[in-house]
């Protein structure tokens, strides 16, 4: 059996690359012609996009009634992937912000691309609730514009409170993410010969030159930043269960679902990063910078959130026997038992049972295990929101007005539609700007900050 | 004005003014300047070299269409057309006021009175007609739907003559001209006209049967109905010696024992029968009786679905069943019980029955359903006129037909004389033959040797199909009628619009015929004709005081004349039509009964969606009929809903999709007749099966009752549609689960007896609390109350609200993915066990909550709650989020998925006539919007408006909605809780009454009159 020193820390990037190398390994897919993979993937999921987008333009032509929504159950595919979405953000606040905030350096790795995958889940997110309403060309009405008529929005309804949520969180985090890229920004100014690039890159860099005096601003600025979004990490999610547990449908009036939520969001954003890093750091020769051990770190986080939200499963059966109360009793029982099981034992199964295999070292160091169980935990967590909305809408207070939902084409088109849109951002991505941190990760070599080896301070 | 004499001072020259330096100074080249008028360049032709060819007349065309475009591509959606006013106010009418007229429904053979309310000269609701004193203000459903098909675009327009495959229109003039020299050739040949109508209660219409007869002598007149009371009336000659059947009263019934007799649902005047039955099932008045409702039957009825103990028995066994409790009249229960045992049914309750009939002689009355065989009948009126039950028929009315139905003989030999070349003409007056008749006839062949066959009809259907001439006749509202349904009650019918197209009325057309000059058709000559006729026959038979001008006037505004007409109301029972043992026994087979549809009729009513789409009663199935067995009997097919059946009965074959129906006896299968049409208009095509197919020439029990059948299973699967999802009731989980959530909250009349607060007391006083304080209403606050001791399930009221609140027909692919979109609707639920469910009703819609939850979440605050207690909705505000109906625990918000008017059907209900239909007071949905239940808020407005002209208090007692309008049996209450001794506060505080889901404080402000059941309550162990 191997010893391990857990007084000394892994080191967060792999041998000692110079800052030369660094730059090149990083901003080498940007100089460099896409190859042929990046092409075809770029196919896929701009075809992923156009589907996608016929089932909107007929949803529009037609009407939400393309959809399998119905009376009992009015949010079906559209607000489960809203949810969905939103949660996979996550991942990304949390890495670069939180965890900045508790110094844990091995996020710098990876921060840039989890906070790049927030923005571009949080504009998946930001698509559903837009395109869910019965008349998407009013959708201006959800926003307080002062107006002849003297009409306000409704301070009360949850659903505005997302409107706000998701709106700043998304401004926070774009922000956020600018101000991380502008020293590189600055760093492939200075590298490119290319006019055009080093145009666009000098108006991105705001004349930054890596003085001390520029750093110093930037640490602040950044620190002041990462305060900001960290409460939003807990806020979005707490707001977006709001939707649910500020009702009186038994399944959804519940007072667990603020911290449950913010717990799923964190798990399936994890499983999401971590899905897409494996991609990125064997595509572009990241291997170095992130490491095995950040993506046992992720795997780590994956099982600690997912041992939460396994406990809020049990808990919420716990308070439904608890509180007597037949109508939430009934709702629970009939999520394990009634005509939507499967998507129940689904979700318990890829979001309790499967993760738990992450307690095996082997299995959380191995790329194919954790790349299946990454993507499971996604699966379970959509259908985790499935489960809450469909399930408990479908049979609710009077059986006279129970029913079924069952999805169309369109609503599987939309969902492939977001889907197409987050990874289609993620090629341009990985293509366009910087997947790594360089300022940061330069700043993670071993030796590269004065500190006492081997002690601690 | 300063500025003009400044001007002024301006122009003269005396003033020394300036306009520059230049001028001051006199600057010569300014001078000169000044002298031309233009400055230079300015009025010289411009150089046309140097510019665009554009001219300048050109450029501000473009300029303008280029604007007008962009105002049109943003033009408001909203702009439909323009609003012309009256050039000239015609009398009347007032813009904006309704105007209501007395009429007759010809919707069915009961001709109820109506009232018809139009507005700017077209008909846009029907109610009853309060005068009438059969249905009393009330209408059913088919009646109040019955307005869509006065607007059916699918209606004929014109007289048509059938071309090859189609029809193509034809000039009326030269088709009565045409018509009259066949008509007058066969007469003269000696060849039969043979005019085919449905039942006549007409007297006028008697009259010109009659003057038609004289005009052709050969003419001969042929009436039938697919569902009617012919076995009852033969039993009733028989055992007492008279045309037709007393009226029942029922109020002075304390047991009525209905056997298969749907008298609440299907059978004769459910409307009136309906409001009597509930009359004995008051709680509101203290001391108030309560009858009790005993039903045997086979299939599950409305009635079955109402009565107090309901004994499930197959059909062919309820012979024996009167025999048995005959003997049991005279003392001797051994037949009773050997009856018990062989069926094996419940002992106690036919012993209570038994007694209770003993007990109550006189007070008591036996009913037997109209499909049961003439022998039944005898047997019954036996039972009560044993048990001096002939106490309870009428001595002031009497149902008698004005001109009874063929005979089945007649029938048959008319179509053998088609066969046989004898017939000249045949003329379809309104009627359906090719479709109703028994296939055995071959009527459809026959036809083809019939000579000119002419079909008068609203829209085309089967027969006309296989005539030559189809001429588009008036509909109810746009013809002249009088109808006699009762003795000493008249009722007239008058048109409240011009026909919609070229139509007559199908009397006006016959009376043309037989004009001299049947070129000049003139419109009122059926007004005409009516009124002659009254003069003639009825002014004096009513014995009035005032001259006849006044007397019609007075009778048409009424709608109903009331006169003393005379009838035998001895009703000796004569023995020898009493056979001392039953004509038949239950067999070996299986029962195969064949129902009249709840809403469409015998068909005609097909090409309605609002009657397509009103769920049946106790299934809640639409747009279809179906093959009704028991869970049992599935069991042992094999079968589950959807599954194809094959059902033998009288040597015919049908094939229908099952559906498991709880309750069903053992070995009956039921299904509803009137539907399979197959020419009937967009809507109606083929929707269901068509089980006439099943009724023989020549049957042993009757045409809708049979025993020789054999049920199995056939391949292939059919989707059946119902408006409530069917879970497994005998589950623990879902048992009786609407009690435990005391959705429904019910007891024994017993029980209430002992302890009126039982309901109350039961659960204690919920304490609530809001951490808001409460809206405080002193002025006004609407609210009802829903007696469900009263509601019987009918759907009336559902039906109401469809034509009252312009809802949309969705289809029945939309139904089935729970989209329908009825503002109003009846849950029912299922107690018990499945072999043996006790059913439960209750009305739901929008329960108006104080602390409505639909109102916090929405966004835009597009449903919100007005000062006088309403849940509103603004549709302009509303983006359509749903999330107001995820959070309705009622779930009462109904979602516009679609354009539903485009949706169906190619946008069938888009077409123009349609949009006549809609109430001009309600806004028309458009999609992505939420609706639901408004309390008729254009009714309260209406009282408001009219409190405010006329200076006074609002009244709530003024306001009714039209739920209540419609509801036979009074259940819905409507008022203003602020009135302290108004009828709502009365309801809302009686002690039966509670809401549904009380304890998530929702404050709801419907109040729930609890059930009580006629039963001995059973232990509680």
């Amino acid at each position: 059996m191997r010893t391990f020193d857990y007084t000394q820390e892994v080191p967060v990037v792999e041998g000692q690359p110079s800052a030369k190398s660094l730059d090149e390994v990083v901003s080498s897919p940007l100089d460099t012609k896409p190859g042929k993979i990046w092409k075809i993937l770029i196919t896929v999921t701009t075809l992923m996009l156009l589907v996608g987008a016929g089932a909107l333009v007929w949803t529009f032509y037609k009407g939400i009634g393309v959809w399998g929504n119905n009376q009992p159950v009015g949010w079906g595919f559209d607000i489960v992937n809203f949810v969905f979405w939103v949660g996979i953000g996550h991942a990304g606040t949390l890495i670069s912000a939180i965890l900045f905030l508790l110094r844990q350096r091995w996020r710098t790795g990876i921060a840039r691309f989890a906070e790049a995958m927030t923005i571009f889940a949080v504009m998946c997110a930001g698509i559903f609730p837009a395109i869910h309403t019965g008349r998407a060309w009013l959708d201006g009405y959800l926003f307080p514009y002062p107006n002849a008529n003297h009409i306000w929005v409704n301070f009360t309804s949850p659903l505005l409170w997302d409107v706000f949520a998701v709106s700043t969180y998304f401004t926070v985090s774009l922000v956020f993410w600018y101000i991380g890229l502008i020293p590189d920004f600055a760093t492939l100014r200075d590298r490119t010969d290319n006019k055009i690039k080093k145009t666009v890159y000098s108006i991105f860099s705001l004349g930054w030159r890596h003085s001390t005096r520029h750093w110093q601003h930037y640490e602040k600025a950044y620190m002041i930043l990462a305060g900001f979004a960290t409460p939003l990490v807990l806020s979005v999610h707490t707001i977006v269960s709001f939707d649910f547990a500020v009702s009186v449908i038994p399944g959804w009036h519940t007072t667990i679902f603020p911290p449950y939520f913010v717990a799923g969001a964190v798990f399936s954003g994890f499983a999401m990063v971590q899905n897409v890093l494996i991609f990125v750091r064997q595509a572009f020769n990241l291997k170095h910078i992130i490491t095995i051990n950040h993506l046992e770190k992720m795997n780590q986080v994956i099982i600690v959130v997912g041992t939460m939200v396994g406990y809020a499963y049990a808990m919420e059966f716990f308070t439904a026997w608890y509180s007597g109360n037949q109508f939430e009793t009934f709702t629970f029982i009939n999520r394990a038992l009634g005509p939507y099981a499967w998507a129940y034992w689904t979700m318990v199964t890829c979001n309790v049972i499967l993760p738990q295999l992450f307690w095996s070292k082997k299995i959380r160091t191995t790329i194919w295990t954790m790349f299946i169980i990454g993507i499971i935990v996604n699966i379970g967590m959509w259908f985790e929101r499935f489960v809450i909305i469909v399930t408990s809408l479908s049979r609710d207070f009077l059986p006279s007005s129970w029913g079924m939902y069952t999805p169309t084409i369109y609503d599987i088109g939309i969902l492939i539609f977001s889907f197409g849109l987050f990874f289609t951002n993620v090629l341009l991505f990985v293509r366009t700007l910087p997947s790594v941190s360089i300022a940061e990760v330069k700043a993670s070599v071993d030796g590269a900050q004065p500190s006492h080896r081997g002690g601690h301070h | 004005m300063k500025g003009n004499k400044l001007e002024d001072k301006n122009t003269n020259k005396d003033v020394n003014y300036w306009r520059g330096f230049n001028e001051l100074n006199n600057d010569p080249g300014f001078l000169q300047a000044k002298k031309n008028e233009f400055a230079e360049g300015v009025s010289e032709a411009p150089d046309e070299s140097g510019m665009s060819g554009l001219s300048r007349r050109k450029f501000l065309t473009l300029l303008a269409s280029s604007a007008a475009l962009a105002a049109t591509a943003c033009s408001d959606y909203r702009d439909k057309g323009a609003i012309v006013p009256y050039n000239k106010k015609p009398e009347e009418v007032t813009i904006g006021n309704p105007n209501f007229y007395a009429s007759t429904c010809t919707a069915c053979p009961n001709a109820c009175g109506i009232l018809i309310k139009t507005r700017e000269g077209r008909p846009i609701k029907v109610d009853g007609n309060p005068d009438h004193p059969v249905n009393k203000g009330k209408i059913c459903a088919s009646g109040q739907a019955n307005i869509l098909n006065l607007y059916d675009p699918s209606r004929v327009k014109d007289a048509m003559l059938k071309t090859g495959a189609g029809f193509t229109a034809v000039d009326w003039l030269e088709t009565d001209i045409k018509i009259t020299d066949e008509l007058k050739k066969a007469s003269a040949a000696g060849k039969e006209i043979a005019v085919i109508t449905h039942t006549i209660n007409s007297p006028s219409l008697k009259q010109l049967f009659a003057d038609f007869t004289s005009k052709y002598s050969t003419a001969k007149f042929y009436s039938y109905e697919l569902v009617n009371d012919t076995n009852k009336l033969n039993a009733f000659k028989k055992s007492y010696g008279k045309d037709g059947f007393p009226v029942i009263n029922w109020k002075e019934a304390k047991i009525i024992l209905s056997l298969e007799s749907d008298f609440l649902g299907k059978e004769g005047n459910s409307v009136e029968a309906a409001r009597l039955y509930a009359e004995s099932r008051d709680v509101m008045t203290k001391g108030g009786e309560f009858n009790k409702l005993y039903a045997v039957e086979g299939s599950f009825t409305v009635t079955g679905a109402n009565s107090d103990y309901r004994i499930k028995l197959r059909t062919d066994a309820i012979e024996e069943f009167v025999y048995a409790l005959i003997s049991s009249a005279g003392e001797n229960d051994s037949a009773l019980n050997d009856f018990v045992k062989k069926y094996n049914l419940k002992k106690n309750t036919i012993s209570e029955l038994a007694e209770d009939l003993r007990k109550n002689k006189g007070k008591s009355i036996v009913l037997a359903g109209n499909h049961l065989p003439e022998s039944t009948h005898i047997a019954v009126n036996k039972l009560n006129d044993l048990l001096g039950n002939t106490k309870l028929y009428s001595k002031e009315n009497f149902s008698t037909p004005v001109i009874p139905l063929s005979s089945k003989q007649d029938i048959e030999s008319l179509i053998n004389r088609m066969n046989s070349g004898n017939v000249g003409a045949v003329i379809h007056f309104d009627t359906n033959p090719v479709y109703h008749f028994s296939s055995d006839y071959k009527y459809a062949d026959a036809l083809k040797k019939a000579g000119l066959v002419i079909t008068l009809g609203e829209s085309a259907n089967e027969t006309a199909e296989a005539g030559n001439y189809l001429l588009g006749i008036n509909h109810n509202f746009e013809s002249w009628g009088d109808h006699k349904i009762r003795t000493g009650i008249l009722s007239l019918q008058q048109p409240v619009i011009a026909a919609l197209y070229k139509t007559r009325q199908k009397e006006a057309v016959l009376l043309n015929w037989i004009s001299d000059k049947p070129e000049q058709f003139a419109e009122n000559n059926y007004m005409t004709y009516i009124k002659t006729y009254w003069e003639k026959n009825i002014y004096a038979a009513v014995n009035t005081k005032v001259d006849f001008k006044n007397f019609w006037y007075n009778s048409l505004h009424d709608g109903v004349v009331v006169y003393n007409e005379k009838f035998d109301d001895n009703f000796a029972f004569k023995n020898e039509a009493f056979s001392n043992s039953p004509a038949f026994r239950a067999s070996s087979g299986a029962v195969v009964l064949l129902a009249k549809s709840s809403f469409i009729g015998d068909g005609r009513f097909a090409n309605n969606g609002w009657l397509q789409e009103l769920p049946n009663p106790i299934s809640k199935v639409v747009w279809d009929n179906y093959a009704s067995i028991s869970p049992t009997a599935a069991d042992k097919l094999g079968v589950k809903t959807n599954d194809m059946l094959e059902i033998n009965a009288g040597g015919k074959t049908l094939k229908a999709a099952a559906f498991v129906q709880p309750g069903m006896a053992d070995d009956v299968v039921s299904i509803d007749l009137g539907y399979g049409r197959k020419s009937s208009g967009v809507i109606g095509n083929g929707v269901g099966f068509n089980s006439i197919d099943l009724i023989s020439k020549n049957t042993n029990l009757s045409d809708w009752f049979y025993n020789d059948g054999k049920v199995t299973k056939s391949s292939g699967t059919y989707e059946i549609i119902s408006t409530q999802e069917q879970y497994a009731i005998d589950q623990e989980r879902y048992n009786d689960i609407h009690l435990k959530r005391e959705i429904i909250r019910e007891g024994s009349y017993e029980e209430y007896l002992l302890n009126p607060n039982f309901i109350k007391e039961e659960k204690g006083e919920a304490k609530l609390f809001n951490i808001v304080p409460s809206y405080e209403y002193t002025t006004t606050k609407w609210a009802m109350s829903i007696d469900l001791n009263r509601c019987i399930g009918c759907n009336y009221c559902v039906a109401a609200c469809n034509v009252e609140n312009n809802i949309p027909v969705v289809g029945k692919e939309q139904v089935g993915k729970h989209r329908n979109m009825m503002w109003l609707r009846i849950d029912r639920y299922y107690g018990g066990k499945s072999d043996d469910p006790k059913v439960s009703f209750q009305p739901m819609l929008c329960q108006h909550c104080d602390n409505a939850p639909c109102e916090n979440v929405c966004p835009v605050a597009a449903t919100n709650h007005s000062p006088d207690g309403l849940n509103q909705m603004a549709y302009n505000r509303c983006v359509g989020t749903r999330y107001c109906s995820n959070n309705c625990p009622y779930k009462v918000r109904r979602f516009n998925y679609f354009n539903f008017r485009d949706n169906l059907a190619d946008g069938y209900y888009e077409n123009k006539s349609l949009s006549l239909l809609h109430n001009p007071e309600v806004t028309v949905r458009s999609r992505g919007v939420m609706e639901k239940c408004s309390f008729c808020v254009q009714r309260i407005m209406d009282e408001r408006q009219k409190a405010t002209q006329e200076k006074r208090e609002l009244n709530g007692d003024n306001v009714t909605t039209a739920c209540q309008d419609a509801c036979p049996t009074n259940a819905i209450v409507f008022g203003d809780l602020t009135k302290k001794d108004s009828e709502i506060v009365k309801h809302r505080k009686h002690e039966l009454g509670y809401h549904v889901l009380e304890e998530i404080n929702v404050r709801p402000n419907v109040t729930y009159i609890a059930k009580l059941r006629n039963i001995k309550p059973e232990k509680k162990s």
